[in-house]
């Protein structure tokens, strides 16, 4: 598979803090690399280096096969980004805004009129493009904040946080049309430390901790890192502490904890645990409100290989 | 192409401000103006003197009298009493002159007799005892001559009777062109107003850091941006430069500007705008919010405006003020207004003044883009 970009051993300090230390990473032409990692992990301070908006201490960036620096125009010209602040400006309109952003990579007119009619209806905005920055919502101000950096349809898109304080709503359309844009052949690089997002978006994760990639692979790759198999949690009103020591013998159960009427069991490995569990709770007569069970989340495999969880 | 859009997009954003700068320069720099047109026409008043003459009977004093009338307004609605010094005190009599008995044996005679005056305080009074005063010298000189009262008078007459001509060798007509000069002292303000707000603006929101970035990222080359907002910059200080001349020929006349006058202030104008224009471009450097950008525009242009004499003419302005504005470009530019208003010839001995105001203004111009570049490649060391 080609590699849209490559970063070899990137550091990159301020004063005596690492920022980022002695990372590498590939990023595979057509597919969503998701950046994870809690604040302060050193994700924005790669995509900064990547773009050559940061000078590095140590390591070699390319993009497109070629070596990036800050007049490699011909890469940038392939590039969209997507920062984490809003950067639009505010005397301009939603369209002017759009316009002027897609006008830095696209000359010609007509083209561009096109380019910029397809990233509204991308983006949702069409009942808005004659209003200011500051007549929007800040889910639509979020949604303008994309339009403005995939307007030119870019090769390589790098979303840093386009989500952060956006409601439910906008959320879904603009992953969404992130998703579009990865089926229309885009290279997304999308930054991030919800973990639902990157679940649901991204086909290869990796994890960021201190500035060091800590895992990286597929969802699936990395949940298999997890030593939990399952988690089921079952709503149960009362359990004598005689019934709630009988279900640490249960086969393959790791680890169990009630609190305030809901019980949480951990197994390690198996299969049919949920229906094991039911069971268990038909042949001892406990009764239950609710019951599911749970995959391993990145935030279960970020906790087992650091000790915290990703928003800490 | 897309910077100049989005340039020009943002002025048309902003285009109240330059509304707002406008009306007041018309409206308050019609009304400076005015306060300070002045006329050549006047009327010529003769003071109010009332004469006691206790010597009717002689012949000096007769002269006397009759010279009073000829440069005075003789009243005699006044007798020596108390409303006498109530007209004295109110100005309305400018000196009350008694004139003693004998007194023109007595002058004949080369005995000075006094003359007792009364005057009001003002300087009315004061030129009333001039003329009392020139008469009594004159006849006195002649006395030592002993010459009888006859000849005495005849000569005191005949010297009395030459005037002094007066002639003003200036062709120009100053006050014509104060006009024109107040104006474009007023208009200090609402260039640097317009200027120093519209650039600043514009700056701020292409350096605020998110659309910086955005810049930085883009196929454009930052410089060549940069280069872009500074030219589209230049040619916006040049249109106001262009707007405010026109709406000073609306303003002031077209007589009085259509002329060489009309000319130098419209290039030191233009000097000017440029200086404004490095001083919005170095605080630009320095100042990225719109608020701030508003507080720091009204000290520069209100400030300089107020030291530098475009609102209060400078001599009206105490030494200290005048001093300190010495280094604000500003000062330099209504200098040179008020010294074209007094130029009579056009050969570089007498526009000197004027073109050294010019080239200190642009000193500053030059100085302003060296501070400016300073802090701007202190800021992306920083960074």
């Amino acid at each position: 598979m080609k590699n849209v970009i490559e970063v070899k051993h990137l550091t990159k300090s301020y004063k005596a803090h690492k920022a980022v230390d002695d990372l590498s990473l590939e990023v595979h032409e057509g597919e969503i690399l998701g950046l994870l990692g809690p604040n302060g992990s050193g994700k924005t301070t790669t995509m900064n280096c990547i773009l050559s908006l940061l000078k590095f201490d140590n390591g070699k960036i390319t993009v497109f096969g070629k070596e990036m620096t800050p007049s490699s125009y011909d890469a940038k010209a392939k590039i969209g980004v997507v920062f984490q602040e809003v950067a639009v400006f505010d005397e301009l309109t939603v369209y002017g805004n759009i316009d002027y952003f897609c006008g830095l990579y696209i000359e010609d007119k007509e083209t561009r009129a096109q380019y910029v009619a397809d990233a509204i209806k991308l983006v949702g905005l069409e009942d808005c493009t004659k209003q200011y920055p500051k007549q929007l919502s800040g889910g639509l101000l979020r949604r303008l904040n994309i339009a403005c950096g995939i307007a030119h349809k870019p090769k390589l898109i790098f979303l840093d946080e386009p989500t952060v304080a956006v409601d439910p709503q906008s959320r879904n359309n603009i992953l969404d049309g992130i998703k579009k844009l990865r089926d229309d052949g885009a290279t997304i690089v999308y930054t991030t430390h919800y973990m639902e997002e990157v679940e649901i978006l991204c086909d290869r994760v990796i994890i960021l901790d201190r500035g060091k990639i800590i895992a990286s692979g597929t969802n699936d790759e990395l949940k298999a890192l997890a030593k939990i198999e399952e988690k089921v949690t079952v709503e149960i009103p009362e359990l004598s502490p005689k019934q709630l020591s009988g279900f640490e013998k249960i086969k393959n159960v790791s680890e169990v904890e009630y609190d305030n009427g809901v019980l949480k069991v951990v197994y390690r490995r198996g299969k049919n645990n949920l229906g094991d569990m039911i069971e268990y709770l038909k042949e001892n007569r406990i009764n239950y409100d609710k019951i599911f069970a749970e995959r391993p989340t990145l935030n279960d495999v970020f906790l087992e290989l650091t000790g915290k969880e990703l928003r800490d | 192409m897309t910077v100049s859009k989005a340039f020009w997009r943002i002025v048309l954003k902003n285009i109240g401000t330059i509304v707002t700068y406008t009306v007041i320069l018309v409206v308050f720099g019609s009304i400076n103006m005015n306060s300070n047109s002045t006329t050549t026409q006047f009327e010529a008043k003769k003071p109010t003197v009332v004469i006691f003459n206790h010597d009717a009977d002689g012949a000096l004093a007769k002269s006397f009298v009759d010279y009073m009338e000829k440069h005075t307004e003789i009243s005699d609605e006044y007798e020596n009493d108390d409303k006498l010094k109530d007209a004295l005190f109110y100005e309305t009599v400018a000196v009350a002159v008694d004139i003693p008995e004998n007194f023109s044996t007595d002058l004949a005679a080369g005995n000075n007799p006094e003359i007792h005056m009364q005057s009001s305080a003002g300087y009315v009074g004061e030129l009333a005892k001039v003329s009392v005063r020139r008469y009594l010298m004159m006849a006195q000189s002649y006395a030592s001559l002993d010459l009888n009262e006859s000849e005495l008078v005849a000569k005191v007459e005949k010297a009395l009777s030459k005037d002094t001509i007066v002639e003003v060798k200036s062709k120009v007509d100053s006050s014509k062109f104060l006009r024109a000069a107040t104006y474009f002292n007023f208009a200090n303000y609402s260039i640097l107003a317009c200027v120093i707000t519209i650039i600043c603006l514009i700056m701020a929101s292409f350096n605020r850091l998110p659309v910086r970035k955005r810049n930085l990222v883009s196929a454009v080359n930052i410089k060549r941006m940069n280069a872009v907002l500074l030219r589209n910059s230049c040619i916006y200080s040049g249109l106001m430069w262009l707007f405010y001349l026109v709406v000073g020929f609306v303003v002031v006349g077209f007589d009085n500007l259509w002329n060489t006058y009309g000319l130098l202030f419209a290039i030191n104008s233009f000097v000017f705008c440029v200086c404004a224009t490095c001083i919005a471009y170095l605080i630009s450097k320095f100042v990225q919010k719109s608020g701030a950008i508003n507080g720091i525009m009204n000290v520069v242009a209100l400030g300089s405006s107020f030291l530098c004499g475009a609102f209060v003419p400078a001599e009206y302005l105490p030494a200290g003020v005048l001093t300190f504005a010495h280094v604000l470009p500003s000062y330099y530019f209504i200098d040179a207004n008020n010294k074209i208003i007094y130029l009579e010839n056009f050969d570089l001995a007498s526009l000197w003044p004027v073109i050294l105001n010019m080239l200190i203004m642009a000193a500053f111009c030059v100085g302003f883009v060296i501070i400016a570049n300073i802090v701007s490649k202190k800021k992306q060391k920083i960074a």
